[in-house]
C-alpha cells in the first residue's frame, strides 16, 4: 500500500514547526544542558568527568566494598546495583506472570474484569502505587504480615519496608504486583492475534500443551515480549515515585532501597548539588538509551 | 459412543471450573491490596491497626474522605481541580500538534526525515530526570515556576515524542488514495489535513487522548519540580505533602489516595477499549 | 475553485498563533485572577477611604467657615473639634498603610495557634498581616531565583537558620545587627543566625524534646513509677516489658525519620553531656570517636533489643499507646499535648542519672527579612515583635511552645504541661537540635542511618562512619 504522498516542501514547516519548537525549547536543549553542567564544578569550573568519577565512586550509587553485608549496611549495595537488582527481579516476574494470566484468562467467562482488576495498579498514579505498598508492608496493618499470619508464620511477621534486608525487595515485590497488569494487557492482545487454527492443528498432530506453549505460541509472541520488555526496563530505570511514597525520600533505611532517580531528585533538590545530578541524570540516560537503540533495531530490521 | 462424548464434556466442564476458580482468586488476591486502604479510610484506625481483615468491630464512616476533600493545607477538591486545569490543556495541545507532526513523517518524504523521526522515538527514552534541573532553571527565569503554563508545556513537549510515534503509525494505516483524490481537486496539504485525515483518525486521537490524560494526572515528579505555591498543588502532590508532616494520619491518606485514584480509574473503566488499543498500539509497526 | 495556498496557509498560521495566545492568557488569567481580585478589592477600599478622607477635609472647611463668622466665643470647643479631625487622618493614614506578607510552615491546628499573635501585632501597631503558608523545602528551591530577580514572597520569612545564614551572606537578608539584643535570649540561640558576628535572622519560639512521655494513669495502674536513676529506667523498661498486652515497651516513632534522631540526641545531651552534643554539631568531635561509640554501645544498643520498638511510620500509632497500651513509653515533643484526648494525664521525665551538666534539646523557628521586601520599617517592626517578650509571650499561651527569649515569664505558659516543661528547661542548658542546625545532606542521612541503627544495631560501626561522612 502506498502511503506517501508527494509533498508539497513549503508545506513542511506548517506541519512540523510547532512539534519541533516545543520539542527543541523544552526538550532537547535541557537536555544538552544537563549534559553540559554535568562536567563542571558548582562553582562553575570545568571538571571533565570529575563529577561522574565522584557518583561513581560514591557509596550512595555503588557500595560494593563490603558485599557479604549485602543490604544490611549503610547504603545498601549503592542505588544503581538496587536499580539493577529491581531489574533482575522484576521483568521475568511482570512478564511471566502476564503471560501466565493472559493464557489463563484466554478462555474465562467474565475476563475483562479480572484483567481489569489486575491492571488498576498501572492505572493508579504511582505515588498512590507506593503509599500503597507502604501500608500493605507494614506490621500489624498490611495484609502480607496478615497471610503470614494465618499460615501460622508468625516469626515472619515485620515491617518489611523498615527492615534494610527487606526494604528493596519488598517495593520490588510491590512493583511486580503494580506492574503485572501491564504484560498481562499486552499478551492478551496478542493472544487474541494467533488463529485458532494453529492450535487445532497442533492438538490433532499430538502436542502436549508445553510444546504447543514453547513452539508456536511464545514465538508468535515475539513482538509483543519485546514491547513489554523495553517498556518494562525503561520504568525500572526511572523508577522514583514508589519509592518515594513506599520509604521515604531518605530511600529507605540506611538509604536500602534508593534508587538513582530518586538520589538524583536528593542532590538536585536537597543538596542543591546540580552538578552532580546532572551526572546521574546523564549515566541513567545513557542506561535508557542502551535499552531503547536495542529496540529501534528491531523495529527497523522489521 | 454417547458416553464417551460425555465424558469429554465433562473433563472440559471440570478444567474450566479450575480455570475460572484460580483466575477469579487471582483477581481478589490482586485486588487485596486495595481493599486494605479502603478499609483504612473508611473505618477507625483502632479497628484495623491489628489487620483490617477483623471485623468484629465494624463502623465504617466517610468522615475521612469530606476532611482529606476539604482540608484546609492540602484539600483534595483543589487538588484535583489543579489536576484538571493541568491535565486537559496538556492533552489537547500534545495531541494537535503532534499530529501535525506525525502525519508529516507519515506523508512526506523528505531527505532528513528518517533521522529526525529516529532522534524522536529516541527522546521517549530519556527519563525526566534529565531535564529537571534546566527546565526548572528555565523556567524559573520565565517567572513560570509555581505557574500552569510552565507545566503545561513541559508536560505538551514531554508527551509529543510517543504521540508522534503513535500518529504517525495510525496514518500509515490509512490509505493514501482518498488524501490523493482531494489533493486533485486542489485540497491544500492542510485542508486534506484538517477535513479529511483528522476525522477519519478520531479513534486513535481517543485512545492517545486516554493514555496522555492519565499519563498527566499520575505525574508527580514534574509537578514537583515545578509547583510550590501551596494553593497550587496538584492533587498527586497533595496526597504526598499529607504525610511527612509533624502529624500524619493514616486514615486521612488513605482517603485522600483513593479520591485521587478515582479519576483515572473512572476514565479506564469508562474508556477502556481506547486505553487498551492505546498501548497495544505500540506493537503496530509502520 | 483554487485558493491561493500560500494565503491560506499563512491565516491558518496566524489563527493557529491566536488560540495558542488567547488560551495561554485565559489560563494566565485564571492563575493571576485571584491576585486581581485582590488588587481591586484593595483599590475598593482605597476610594472608600479617599471619600471618607475627603469627607473629613470637607469638615474641617466648615469649621474654618465657622470661626471666620463666629464670635471668639468656645475657642476650646473648636480646638476640640481639630483635635478629633486629625486623629481621624492618622486612622485612615494607618488604614491606607501597608499589609505585611508572613510566610511560615504552619498549616491547620499550628497555624492556629500562630495567628493570633500576627492579630497582636496588628492591633499593636495598627499593620495589617496576612500569613501564607509554605514548607522549608517548598521554599528553599524557589527563593533563590527570586532573590536573583530582587523580588522576595514574604516580608517575614521562616525558614531553615543554615539558608539564612547562606542567604545572608550572600546579601539578601536585611543585616539586623543590634535590633535585637543577644542577652534576651537564651545563649547559642542566635548564633546560628550570624555570620561574622553579622546577625540576619530572629529566632522566635520553638519546641523542646523533654523526654520520654507516658501515660500517668497507665503508671498507676500497673504500680510504675518515674525512674531516677539508669538501673531504674532499665528496670521499668523491663517492668512494662512484662505488663500483659504490651508490645515493646517504648514507641519509636518515625515518619520521615526526625523522631529517631530526637531520641539520640536526648542520649548524647545527657550521658555526653552538652558540651559534647555542641562538638558534635561543630564537627569538632567525630561520631565515630570512641567516646560516642562508647555512649552508643552502652546505652542505645542495648535497649534497641527489643525494648525500642521497630520505626513505625505513621503517627496513627499514638492511639496504640495512649488508648491500646500496647506501648508504655513515646520519645516525642512538646507538641505531644496536642495529640492526645486529655494532655492532663500526659507526664514526661528524662533520661535519669546524667553524669554531668544536663541539656535539653531544643527546636527554634527562625525568621528573616530579606533584602528586597517593599516595607522595610514595618518589616522590621514586626521583625522585633516577634522576637520580643511580648510577641513570644503571645505565642506560648497558645500552648505548645518554648520561647527563646528568656524574659519570658513563667506564668505566660498555660498550666500544666506546657509550664512544667518551661521550668524543666530553665534549669539545664539549651541545645539547639542538631540536624536541624546542620540540615542539608546531613540531615537525610543522618536519619536514614538511625532508621538502619533501629533495626540492625550490629551495624552501629558502619552506620557511624556513613554519619560521620556527612558531617562537618
Amino acid at each position: 500500500m502506498r502511503t506517501e504522498i508527494i509533498s508539497a516542501k513549503k508545506n513542511l514547516p506548517l506541519f512540523f514547526s510547532p512539534a519541533l519548537i516545543l520539542i527543541v525549547l523544552f526538550v532537547l536543549f535541557p537536555v544538552l544542558q544537563t549534559i553540559y553542567i554535568s562536567f563542571f564544578s558548582s562553582s562553575g569550573e570545568f571538571v571533565g568527568l570529575d563529577n561522574y568519577h565522584d557518583v561513581l565512586t560514591s557509596k550512595e550509587i555503588l557500595n560494593l566494598g563490603d558485599v557479604s553485608q549485602g543490604l544490611s549496611q549503610p547504603y545498601g549495595l549503592g542505588a544503581l546495583v538496587h536499580n539493577m537488582l529491581w531489574i533482575l527481579i522484576h521483568l521475568p516476574l511482570s512478564m511471566f506472570s502476564g503471560l501466565a494470566l493472559a493464557i489463563i484468562l484466554r478462555d474465562v467467562k467474565g475476563a475483562s474484569v479480572v484483567k481489569s482488576a489486575i491492571f488498576l495498579g498501572m492505572v493508579t498514579p504511582m505515588i498512590v502505587g507506593g503509599l500503597i505498598l507502604q501500608f500493605t508492608f507494614e506490621e500489624g496493618v498490611g495484609i502480607v504480615n496478615g497471610f503470614f499470619n494465618i499460615l501460622g508464620l508468625e516469626q515472619l511477621t515485620r515491617t518489611w519496608t523498615a527492615h534494610p534486608e527487606t526494604a528493596l525487595f519488598a517495593v520490588i515485590f510491590g512493583s511486580v504486583w503494580l506492574w503485572t497488569g501491564f504484560s498481562l494487557i499486552v499478551y492478551s492482545a496478542g493472544l487474541a492475534t494467533i488463529p485458532r487454527e494453529y492450535y487445532e492443528a497442533a492438538k490433532i498432530d499430538g502436542a502436549t500443551p508445553f510444546r504447543t506453549f514453547f513452539r508456536i505460541t511464545f514465538p508468535l509472541l515475539k513482538p509483543m515480549t519485546l514491547v513489554v520488555i523495553t517498556m518494562t526496563l525503561l520504568w525500572e530505570l526511572k523508577i522514583f515515585d514508589i519509592v518515594w511514597a513506599a520509604v521515604g525520600e531518605g530511600g529507605g533505611p540506611g538509604q536500602a532501597s534508593n534508587v538513582l532517580a530518586l538520589q538524583m531528585y536528593v542532590w538536585a533538590f536537597r543538596s542543591f548539588d546540580f552538578n552532580r545530578a546532572a551526572a546521574v541524570a546523564t549515566i541513567l540516560t545513557a542506561l535508557t538509551l542502551v535499552v531503547s537503540v536495542w529496540m529501534i533495531r528491531y523495529m527497523v530490521k522489521k | 459412543m454417547d458416553d464417551q462424548v460425555y465424558g469429554e464434556k465433562m473433563k472440559i466442564r471440570k478444567s474450566t471450573i479450575i480455570v475460572h476458580i484460580i483466575a477469579w482468586s487471582v483477581a481478589l488476591i490482586w485486588v487485596l491490596p486495595f481493599l486494605g486502604v479502603f478499609m483504612a479510610a473508611t473505618r477507625p484506625w483502632g479497628e484495623i491497626s491489628h489487620g483490617w481483615w477483623n471485623f468484629a468491630e465494624f463502623n465504617p464512616t466517610f468522615e475521612n474522605f469530606v476532611a482529606a476533600w476539604t482540608d484546609e493545607r492540602a484539600s483534595i477538591a483543589v487538588g484535583m481541580l489543579n489536576s484538571f486545569l493541568v491535565a486537559i490543556p496538556s492533552t489537547v495541545m500534545p495531541m494537535l500538534v503532534a499530529s501535525l507532526a506525525g502525519y508529516g513523517f507519515a506523508r512526506f518524504s523528505f531527505p532528513i526525515r528518517n533521522y529526525l523521526f529516529l532522534t524522536i522515538v529516541l527522546i521517549m527514552a530519556i527519563p525526566q530526570q534529565m531535564i529537571a534541573v534546566p527546565i526548572f532553571q528555565i523556567m524559573s527565569s520565565l517567572g513560570l515556576v509555581s505557574n500552569y503554563i510552565g507545566l503545561i508545556l513541559v508536560h505538551s513537549a514531554w508527551g509529543l515524542a510517543w504521540i508522534i510515534l503513535f500518529m504517525r503509525n495510525y496514518f500509515l494505516t490509512l490509505p493514501v488514495e482518498i488524501e490523493e483524490a482531494a489533493r486533485v481537486d486542489g485540497a491544500s496539504d492542510f485542508k486534506i489535513f484538517y477535513k479529511i485525515v483528522l476525522p477519519m483518525a478520531l479513534p486513535a486521537l481517543a485512545s492517545v487522548a486516554v493514555l496522555q490524560f492519565m499519563w498527566v494526572w499520575n505525574d508527580f515528579f514534574l509537578a514537583q519540580i515545578l509547583i510550590y505555591d501551596p494553593e497550587m498543588l496538584l492533587a498527586t502532590q497533595r496526597v504526598s505533602r499529607m504525610r511527612g508532616q509533624y502529624i500524619v494520619s493514616w486514615d486521612l491518606l488513605s482517603a485522600a489516595s483513593i479520591l485521587v485514584m478515582i479519576v483515572p480509574v473512572l476514565i479506564f473503566a469508562l474508556l477502556q477499549k481506547y486505553y487498551i488499543k492505546g498501548m497495544v498500539g505500540w506493537t503496530v509497526k509502520g | 475553485m483554487k485558493m491561493p495556498t500560500t494565503m491560506e496557509n499563512v491565516i491558518t498560521v496566524l489563527v493557529l498563533i491566536a488560540i495558542v495566545t488567547s488560551a495561554g492568557s485565559l489560563w494566565y488569567g485564571l492563575t493571576v485572577a485571584d491576585d486581581v481580585g485582590t488588587l481591586t478589592d484593595s483599590v475598593a477600599t482605597l476610594v472608600d477611604q479617599m471619600g471618607d478622607l475627603a469627607t473629613s477635609v470637607a469638615s474641617v472647611a466648615t469649621s474654618v467657615a465657622d470661626l471666620a463668622t463666629a464670635t471668639t466665643a468656645d475657642l476650646a470647643a473648636i480646638a476640640d473639634d481639630i483635635t478629633a479631625i486629625s486623629d481621624r487622618v492618622k486612622e485612615v493614614e494607618k488604614e491606607i498603610g501597608p499589609t505585611l506578607t508572613v510566610i511560615g510552615p504552619w498549616s491547620g491546628a499550628e497555624m492556629d495557634a500562630f495567628l493570633p499573635v500576627l492579630a497582636a501585632f496588628e492591633n499593636k501597631t495598627g499593620t495589617k498581616v496576612s500569613y501564607r503558608i509554605y514548607r522549608a523545602e517548598d521554599l528553599a528551591p524557589i527563593l533563590p531565583a527570586q532573590f536573583a530577580a530582587g523580588q522576595a514572597p514574604g516580608d517575614v520569612i521562616f525558614m531553615w537558620n543554615w539558608f539564612i545564614q547562606e542567604k545572608g551572606e550572600e546579601g539578601h537578608i536585611l543585616e539586623v545587627t543590634g535590633l535585637i539584643d543577644e542577652a534576651d535570649f537564651r545563649p547559642g540561640v542566635l548564633d546560628l543566625v550570624k555570620v561574622d558576628n553579622k546577625l540576619y535572622g530572629g529566632a522566635y519560639t520553638g519546641k523542646g524534646k523533654p523526654g520520654f512521655w507516658y501515660r500517668k494513669s497507665f503508671f498507676t495502674a500497673n504500680g510504675l513509677t518515674v525512674p531516677t536513676t539508669w538501673a531504674e529506667f532499665l528496670t521499668l523498661v523491663d517492668d512494662i516489658a512484662a505488663i500483659p498486652g504490651i508490645v515493646n515497651p517504648i514507641l519509636s516513632g518515625d515518619g520521615v525519620g526526625w523522631p529517631l534522631s530526637d531520641i539520640t540526641e536526648h542520649f548524647i545531651a545527657t550521658y555526653g553531656g552538652p558540651q559534647l552534643h555542641r562538638d558534635l554539631t561543630n564537627g569538632t568531635v567525630a561520631w565515630n570517636s570512641t567516646q560516642v561509640e562508647t555512649l552508643f554501645t552502652d546505652r542505645i544498643v542495648p535497649l534497641l533489643d527489643g525494648d525500642f520498638s521497630d520505626p513505625k511510620t505513621w503517627d496513627t500509632y499514638i492511639e496504640n499507646w495512649w488508648n491500646g497500651s500496647e506501648y508504655g513509653l513515646y520519645f516525642m515533643g512538646s507538641w505531644i499535648t496536642g495529640m492526645v484526648d486529655d494532655p492532663t494525664d500526659l507526664g514526661v521525665f528524662s533520661l535519669p542519672e546524667a553524669p554531668g551538666a544536663e541539656g535539653v534539646v531544643f527546636s527554634a523557628d527562625y525568621f528573616f527579612v530579606p533584602a528586597y521586601t517593599e516595607h522595610p520599617k514595618e518589616a522590621l517592626e514586626l521583625f522585633e515583635f516577634l522576637a520580643s517578650e511580648e510577641g513570644q509571650s503571645h505565642q506560648v499561651a497558645e500552648g505548645g511552645h518554648i520561647a527563646t527569649n528568656i524574659n519570658v515569664p513563667l506564668d505566660a505558659y498555660p498550666p500544666g504541661v506546657d509550664t512544667d516543661m518551661a521550668i524543666a528547661m530553665t534549669g539545664k542548658e539549651t541545645l539547639l537540635d542538631l540536624d536541624d542546625t546542620i540540615g542539608g545532606e546531613f540531615q537525610t542521612t543522618f536519619w536514614s542511618q538511625l532508621q538502619l541503627l533501629w533495626v540492625q544495631p550490629a551495624q552501629l560501626d558502619a552506620v557511624l562512619d556513613a554519619i560521620e561522612a556527612k558531617a562537618p
